[in-house]
């Protein structure tokens, strides 16, 4: 045991793999601090390259870039008042009064280090929760995988999404979508309606990159052409009282701070509520236990620092649900699985028995691209900043131009281009039409599970359903997935009234 | 088009592709059931079934509250796009690798910048220039001589 653990950390510490995940986090912070480029977009462009470098440099790579794609969204939020990322929306509230104050570089500062105690906390409690629940997830049968797997898609579909009928309907086409290639029991394929190229089953990389990517681009494209370029941003002062944070500063927040990573972190280890969630239910928390409620808003450090920390806790925690039981509980996280199968590990409890070493590894990532991003931060704040100034125009024709060739580069294969601008096309539509696109990529990640646990239940009982009602949990997490429904029907209809 | 309306477009789509796999796709896509297991249209129908069932449900309570909709949604949620703004994108995309594989990786990269630059509106010579060899020669190198992958 403890051999394995010095082994995973010893391959953390090699040097190119802190080279990859120094690389994942400067161009995480730099994607971040671009207007319209978020994390998940990244991690999807991002995951073809992956594929040349060592499991261990992959995932440090990309869980650097999700990290640094995190913080960047405060930049945009503070310099521009428009934040990149929808969990950057409650740091502007406070960043951009202070900006506007000249204490731009301080509201970053402030950011950064909430950024950073948040992400500290929240992987300290992956790191002590992961491996216990996932001996105790190791006693779950097809029955109880099969009802978890229901669970989370009803969670993911009503709480992340505004509607949970459309949220249900993009998860079965999700888990439809899934269902095309090579059929798991009589390895014959299915829906592949005579294309060759569809029996290898579809990989995650087009579709990741078709509707995180591409087809925010067109739609960023749609509103922004045409339009005159927005106020650019707010210029830094250089007075060091407005640039630096003292640490009198950050010590007034810590309660705060503490607060806010706790709310994260629970958030995060659900599946289907997400960053923005934490984030403003932090800063609401903030509000309510602070002694002068009437300076939020106005360019209270404390409003930046319950937002960051939150959103940023979210990070490692969406891995507890992944780790433990194979489930994303995010967007980055279902990106994050596409990169492990690509390695060759399946995300799951088995993960501590098969590769012990792998996940200290991968712990290690998560402490080391923490502090790189803290020392990145400190030392390029100013050369980010730069960032949130590329124009558009120039931006978006090479980011389109990379998701060609990252379709590409999947598996060589020109037929994944035209898979990736299919899935570009039904996301657009989706969009248009109100329908989660990542309700979709969820089902589609699960779609294989679910139906080899199903696989496994009927075989095992001999064609008997019924041998859900013989177990408990099974029983019990089917329970609680109509009550989900029932009480979301419910209260979706009292909205309506 | 004001959100009640646009659900219901989306539903009657919803329902329309349901059905098409339900009655036509799967049943006309599926391998021999090898007489053990679940058969392996179930899954695909089980999901089909599911979105047709829901979309049926959605539309239901679209018409019992479009009434109300009608009188208090004024909004306009879904603002159709110009109907060449989709094509302009996809359509040099998916020419793209057919174009590399006639005209080769580097003339054809720099075309596609180009056309997709002018499709962003971009007018100053200079930068369309810059920007349309600078990127394709950084993945080229990246390709052939970091990567060593086959080109397209």
């Amino acid at each position: 045991m403890f051999e394995t653990i010095v082994a995973g950390i010893a391959d953390t510490l090699n040097a190119a793999n802190l080279c990859f995940v120094l690389a994942g986090v400067a161009a995480g912070m730099t994607a971040g601090a671009i207007p319209g480029v978020n994390g998940p977009m990244a991690i999807a462009l991002c995951i073809p390259f992956s594929y040349y470098m060592s499991p261990v440099a992959a995932i440090g790579f990309l869980v650097g870039l999700n990290k640094g794609a995190f913080f960047g969204g405060a930049i945009t939020g503070v310099l521009l008042n428009t934040p990149g990322t929808p969990e950057a929306a409650a740091t502007t509230w406070d960043g951009y009064p202070l900006a506007v104050q000249g204490k731009g570089e301080k509201a970053l500062r402030m950011a950064l280090y909430a950024s950073v105690t948040g992400d500290a906390f929240s992987t300290l409690v992956l790191i002590f929760v992961a491996a216990p629940l996932a001996a105790v997830a190791l006693y779950m049968g097809p029955p109880e995988i099969f009802a978890l797997i229901c669970l989370a898609m009803t969670i993911i579909a009503g709480i992340g999404t505004k509607s949970l009928t459309r949220g249900l309907i993009a998860a079965a086409m999700g888990v439809l979508t899934g269902t095309v290639g090579i059929e798991p029991v009589s390895a014959m394929p299915r829906l592949t309606f005579g294309i060759t190229e569809l029996e290898r089953n579809i990989s995650l990389i087009p579709i990741g990159i078709g509707m995180l990517a591409f087809s925010e681009i067109i739609i960023q494209l749609e509103q922004h052409l045409g339009q005159k370029a927005a106020a650019g941003p707010v210029p830094l002062s250089t007075r060091p009282e407005d640039r630096l944070l003292a640490l009198k500063e950050y010590a007034a927040c810590l309660k705060t701070l503490f607060r806010s990573s706790v709310v994260g972190t629970i958030v995060g280890a659900l599946p289907g509520l997400g960053a923005p969630v934490a984030s403003f239910f932090a800063y609401d928390q903030a509000v309510k236990n602070s002694r002068h409620p009437e300076s939020f808003g106005k360019g209270n450090l404390e409003g930046i620092a319950a937002s960051e920390s939150a959103n940023s806790a979210v990070v490692a925690a969406s891995l507890i649900p992944l780790f433990t039981l194979g489930i994303p509980g995010n967007v980055a996280s279902a990106l994050l699985i596409g990169a492990f199968v690509i390695h060759g590990m399946i995300p799951g409890p088995l993960m501590f028995e098969q590769n012990a070493r792998f996940i200290y590894s991968v712990y290690g990532n998560l402490v080391i691209a923490n502090l790189l991003l803290l020392g990145v931060g400190r030392l390029g704040l100013r050369a980010f900043c730069r960032a949130v100034q590329v124009p558009s125009n120039i931006l978006y024709p090479i980011i389109i131009f990379t998701c060609v060739m990252g379709a590409y580069l999947a598996q060589y294969a020109a037929f994944d281009v035209t898979l990736m601008l299919f899935f570009t096309v039904l996301a657009y539509i989706m969009r248009k039409f109100d329908y989660s696109v990542i309700c979709l990529i969820i089902g589609f990640i699960l779609a294989p599970i679910w139906e080899t646990s199903l696989q496994q239940v009927i075989i095992a009982s001999e064609q008997s359903p019924l041998m859900f009602l013989t177990r408990p949990v099974a029983v019990m997490l089917l329970a609680l997935t109509i009550y989900i429904v029932v009480k979301t029907v419910r209260r979706n209809s009292g909205i309506n009234k | 088009m004001p959100a009640s309306q646009r659900d219901i477009t989306g539903y009657c789509i919803v329902i329309l592709c349901s059905l098409a796999f339900l009655l036509w796709l799967i049943p006309g896509n599926m391998p021999e059931h090898p007489g053990y297991g679940i058969p392996a249209s179930l899954l695909p129908s089980v999901a089909a079934l599911c979105m047709l069932a829901l979309a049926l449900a959605g539309l239901f309570r679209c018409y019992l509250t479009l009434r109300k909709d009608s009188q208090t949604d004024k909004s306009r949620l879904f603002l159709p796009a110009h109907p060449l703004h989709l094509p302009v994108f996809i359509l040099p995309c998916a020419l793209l690798m057919p174009a590399m594989s006639h005209a080769g990786f580097i003339p054809a990269g720099i075309a596609f910048m180009i056309i997709i630059q002018l499709a962003c509106r971009q007018r100053r010579p200079l930068i369309l220039v810059a920007v349309a060899v600078a990127p394709v020669l950084a993945v080229y190198a990246t390709m052939r001589f970091a990567l060593g992958v086959p080109m397209p």
